[in-house]
């Protein structure tokens, strides 16, 4: 990199500005971003939802969403037809020429961003006959084969014909990248390209990105919310809070001594694989913001470093074992036997079903009082359908579920309501799960009312106020509604409501996978000690396998419906025994400076 | 795909002679004698007993059902005689036994002593009005509406937006006796001199030279018939086009580089459609029902004109051919539109 001569940047954004007009008057999206991408040079944007780091993507193509504009700033773009021009000035139509053909972009969602009544096929070549006239439809089809051949995609051919809705997540982002890379664009811009993929999808896809960065002449600006996911690409990176970048560095730099108090919660409040930890560092352990919005180093900091927030937390092996000692020494709380859940796909004429999908097929095991029984799997295991046939929630159940000593699956309906009660459900998205038109408040007691706990509304009141404090909310929230909250609070929320039963035992459905990992990192803590207060036993259900090492004691792991493995979180993680296990535990980023290093190193040696 | 057809066509069979049976039942087996509507003037005994026998009055109802479903079979089993074949009008196909004949031939409606024709033959002739009124209303509906629709949703919120509401608003509200009544006045009365048309008339006038087409006739009442389904589709068309208009493959492709008239009419379009199609399906009853009685305003002839002076005339022939025919016309459009559906969105698998 470092030649000497001065290199023109391909892309230079300075000093960029986008506000959006709403009624309530300008809000500024992002300000004083300025950066470069050099030739051939892979950019990180890394941050959380609100961050900007997608506006900002967005700007370089200009396409921000109506009401959202670029304010202020120059995106200076080297294009190899129109020379250096101004992004912020182009014409709409020679801005047309550069999107596609230039600068080209990948979306977060492949399952959205793929139009679903056009073949694939249909939709890479488009691409490429607007930007290449002189093709003719039959070389156009020959380029768009070659693409999906180089981007892995098995059978071309088929991929060519295929709707989007007949192939898988990690196939049509594979799609959306060859559309993207067909016209051998300058500039490519990937917007959270592995977040909706499976862990082992979005390490197969890293692995394309890292491959094909080598193999054309384009350079990368890679935005993402998971550390360890741009540690693994990036050359450069660019830390965005709040509308604005708070640090810039090489990605080597940044991880290896982060000097923004941000940059270094960021870092350290990820679940980590490697050590256990009894509480994860928060954010708030090293920044404080003041009533301005800015951003200052806290001031009595409880750890200097990311090191030292790790080490001070540090369970120690000894510590690990007792408690798994301690927890196997109990009678078990619940016990499953060969659960069964068989979805009746087809049905012959007589209504007698023909074919089923085995969603979640002969599974067996235990779950002690006071253990968090960790359940991962790739979408679509049956991870979630297991977790609601534990309670009977679902349809088409067969098998014997025993809560103590008695069988849910065969219940009559009374008992079940009550029990209903002592097992209850956190749900995954925040967002849909709580009622918008009723206040907190409300949402809080209405379970309590419906199980006739506690004598009057007014001790329900009491009770539902302790509750927010229990999850660090206060009583002013009482009577406000789900929309003025952020994710994080709401989640709060949802477990405060789920705690006004009283249950004994909880089961987590992918509780915090739409949260942003500072959050989750609360969320996780929050958990922890709601655990040691309340005398809970969790079933926490996630497809990530970081959060789930962090919070269980054992983990199963399912594979299409059956468990493959089950055991000690660090049985699991040190000695894998099913290769599948082991396939999960490789591909998870792990963003620490051994492979943020070991991702250099082979770069480098490409080079 | 073709599998998916032919079950179909027979699953809606099943429902034709569903409706065939009900219509029978009502017709027959309620109360009120119709052999008193059938005599007209002549009340004498003798041809009440030939009225009796004609209509099969005189046999068992299962037998009646039985011999009237075998008339509107188009293969049946008849006498082989000379009444017969004028009765029906049929295609001999092969002799069962020696006096009987499998035969094939339009269905046997049943005889209007009024009209003194086939019930058929007239059904047959007024269909071709009807066809043209409510494909003419349809394609105005279509056109008018997809097409407002969709510049409402490109310019949501501007001043032509809110109009294009406002006018499907009234449209969709507007009950279709005062919009025929408008129209009328509007188009027929005040500004008859400058656009030419008539209040009433028929778009196939009969004379002496043979049929006669006047397609100036067929401009109001189309226009009446159409205007609601165009208010609706005008509506669905615009929030389903601000609705896929948002989606993430519409960004796609301007990061693709497509220009933005290939955007609205290519990656939008076809899936906007959608819901639109769907709403088609439900609306046709009510064009149907509708054109019964814009016929009749307009004096247009059509099925439901003739099947409106049937029921004051009481020739129940008719009118139970004609709610057959119209029956059969629903079940046909939809399985076209299942089939238009499953064109446009290859999400949709046929079974």
């Amino acid at each position: 990199m470092a030649t000497g001569k001065e290199e023109i940047p391909l892309l230079s954004v300075e000093d960029l500005k986008v506000c959006f007009e709403t009624k309530h008057g300008q809000v500024t999206a992002v300000e004083n971003i300025s950066f470069q991408v050099k030739k051939r040079e892979t950019i990180g944007i890394v941050g959380e939802s609100g961050s900007g780091k997608s506006v900002t993507a967005l700007a370089t193509m200009r396409l921000i969403p109506p009401p959202g504009r670029i304010e202020q700033g120059k995106i200076l773009f080297d294009s190899p037809s129109l020379g250096r021009v101004d992004i912020t000035r182009l014409s709409r139509e020679e801005m047309r020429m550069l999107r596609g053909g230039e600068i080209a972009m990948i979306f977060q969602d492949p399952m959205t961003s793929l139009n679903p009544v056009f073949t694939c096929g249909n939709q890479v070549m488009e691409a490429l006959l607007l930007h290449n006239p002189e093709l003719s439809f039959s070389q156009a089809r020959k380029r768009t084969l070659e693409m999906f051949d180089k981007v892995k995609l098995p059978h071309p051919e088929n991929i060519f014909r295929a709707y989007p809705h007949e192939i898988s997540g990690g196939q049509k982002q594979r799609v959306m990248i060859a559309m993207a890379l067909s016209c051998n664009p300058s500039l490519l811009i990937a917007d959270e390209p592995t977040t909706a993929l499976d862990v082992t999808v979005q390490h197969r896809i890293l692995e394309l990105f890292q491959e094909l960065r080598d193999q054309i002449d384009t350079s990368i600006l890679f935005v993402s919310h998971d550390l360890g996911v741009i540690g693994e690409v990036a050359d450069h990176l660019l830390v965005m809070y709040n509308g604005k970048i708070v640090e810039q560095g090489a990605t080597w730099d940044i991880f290896s001594s982060p000097q923004h108090p941000y940059t270094k919660g960021l870092l350290a409040c990820r679940p980590r694989l490697d050590i256990k930890l009894k509480v994860l560092p928060v954010i708030s352990d090293f920044m404080d913001t003041d009533a301005n919005g800015n951003v200052t180093d806290r001031q009595e900091n409880k750890f200097k470093s990311v090191g030292q927030a790790l080490l001070l937390n540090f369970q120690s092996k000894d510590e690990i074992i007792a408690r798994q000692e301690s927890l196997l020494a109990q009678e078990p709380l619940i016990k499953v036997r060969n659960l069964q859940v068989h979805f009746p796909l087809k049905k012959n004429w007589l209504g007698k079903v023909t074919c089923v999908q085995k969603a979640v097929d002969g599974v067996s095991f235990e779950i002690y009082p006071g253990e968090t029984l960790g359940l991962v799997g790739a979408s679509g295991c049956g991870k979630t359908t297991l977790g609601r046939a534990i309670l009977n929630l679902v349809e088409h159940v067969s098998g014997e579920v025993y809560y103590k000593h008695r069988n849910i699956l065969k219940m009559p309906k009374r008992e079940l309501r009550e029990l209903r009660r002592e097992i209850q459900i956190i749900f995954q998205d925040p967002y849909s799960s709580l009622n918008p038109r009723m206040t907190i408040g409300e949402a809080i007691m209405e379970p309590m009312r419906f199980h006739n706990l506690h004598e009057s509304d007014k001790k329900r009141k009491e009770v539902a106020i302790d509750l927010l404090e229990t999850v660090n909310l206060s009583s002013v929230h009482f009577n406000r509604f789900p929309h003025e909250f952020s994710g994080g609070q709401r989640q709060r929320v949802s477990i405060a409501r789920t705690l006004a039963l009283q249950p004994r035992f909880i089961i987590c459905d992918e509780s915090v996978s739409a949260l942003d990992v500072s959050v989750q990192a609360q969320v996780l803590n929050l958990l922890n000690q709601l655990k040691d207060k309340f005398k809970l036993t969790y079933i926490f259900i996630s497809h990530d396998l970081s959060v789930v090492k962090f919070i269980s004691d054992r983990i199963l792991v399912m594979k299409e419906g059956k468990l493959v493995e089950c055991g000690f979180a660090e049985d699991i993680y040190e000695h894998p025994k099913n290769d599948y296990t082991r396939k999960l535990i490789q591909s998870i980023p792990k963003g620490t400076l051994e492979d943020v290093r070991r991702a250099m190193l082979r770069r480098k040696m490409r080079k | 795909m073709l599998k998916y057809i032919l079950w179909r066509f027979f699953s809606g069979s099943l429902v034709i002679l569903g409706v065939i049976v009900i219509v029978f039942f009502i017709f027959h087996v309620l109360p009120g004698n119709p052999v008193d509507s059938l005599l007209g003037r002549d009340k004498s005994e003798e041809t009440r007993q030939r009225i009796m026998h004609e209509y099969r009055f005189d046999r068992p109802v299962y037998e009646q059902l039985v011999l009237y479903l075998n008339d509107l079979s188009p293969v049946s089993v008849h006498w082989h005689v000379e009444k017969n074949r004028k009765k029906f009008d049929y295609i001999e196909l092969m002799p069962i036994g020696d006096d009987k004949m499998l035969v094939a031939k339009l269905p046997y409606l049943g005889y209007s002593i009024s009209r003194g024709r086939r019930v058929i033959d007239i059904l047959l002739e007024d269909i071709e009005g009807t066809l043209w009124l409510a494909s003419a209303a349809m394609l105005f509906a279509s056109v008018v509406g997809i097409g407002m629709g969709m510049v409402g949703a490109l310019n949501q919120g501007s001043r032509l937006d809110k109009m294009i509401l406002t006018v499907s608003v009234l449209g969709i509200s507007t009950p279709s006796f005062i919009t025929a009544i408008l129209v009328q006045l509007l188009f027929a009365y005040y500004w008859a001199d400058w656009t030419g048309l008539e209040l009433q008339g028929s778009l196939v006038i009969k004379t002496e030279y043979g049929r006669e087409y006047h397609f100036k006739n067929l401009i109001l009442p189309a226009l009446t018939l159409g205007m609601r389904p165009m208010s609706i589709i005008m509506q669905l068309m615009r929030s389903s086009l601000i609705e896929v208009m948002s989606q993430d493959y519409i960004r796609t492709a301007h990061a693709k580089g497509v220009p933005k008239h290939l955007i609205i009419l290519k990656h939008a379009l076809k899936n906007a459609l959608n819901p639109v199609i769907t709403a088609v399906t439900g609306w046709l009853a009510s064009l149907m029902a509708g054109a019964f009685f814009v016929e009749f305003i307009f004096k247009y002839r059509g099925l439901g004109f003739d099947t409106m002076q049937a029921v004051s005339d009481k020739d129940f022939p008719i009118v139970m051919g004609s709610t057959i025919v119209v029956a059969s016309f629903f079940v046909l459009v939809n399985i076209v539109v299942d089939v238009l559906y499953a064109y446009l969105d290859p999400r949709i698998k046929l079974r």
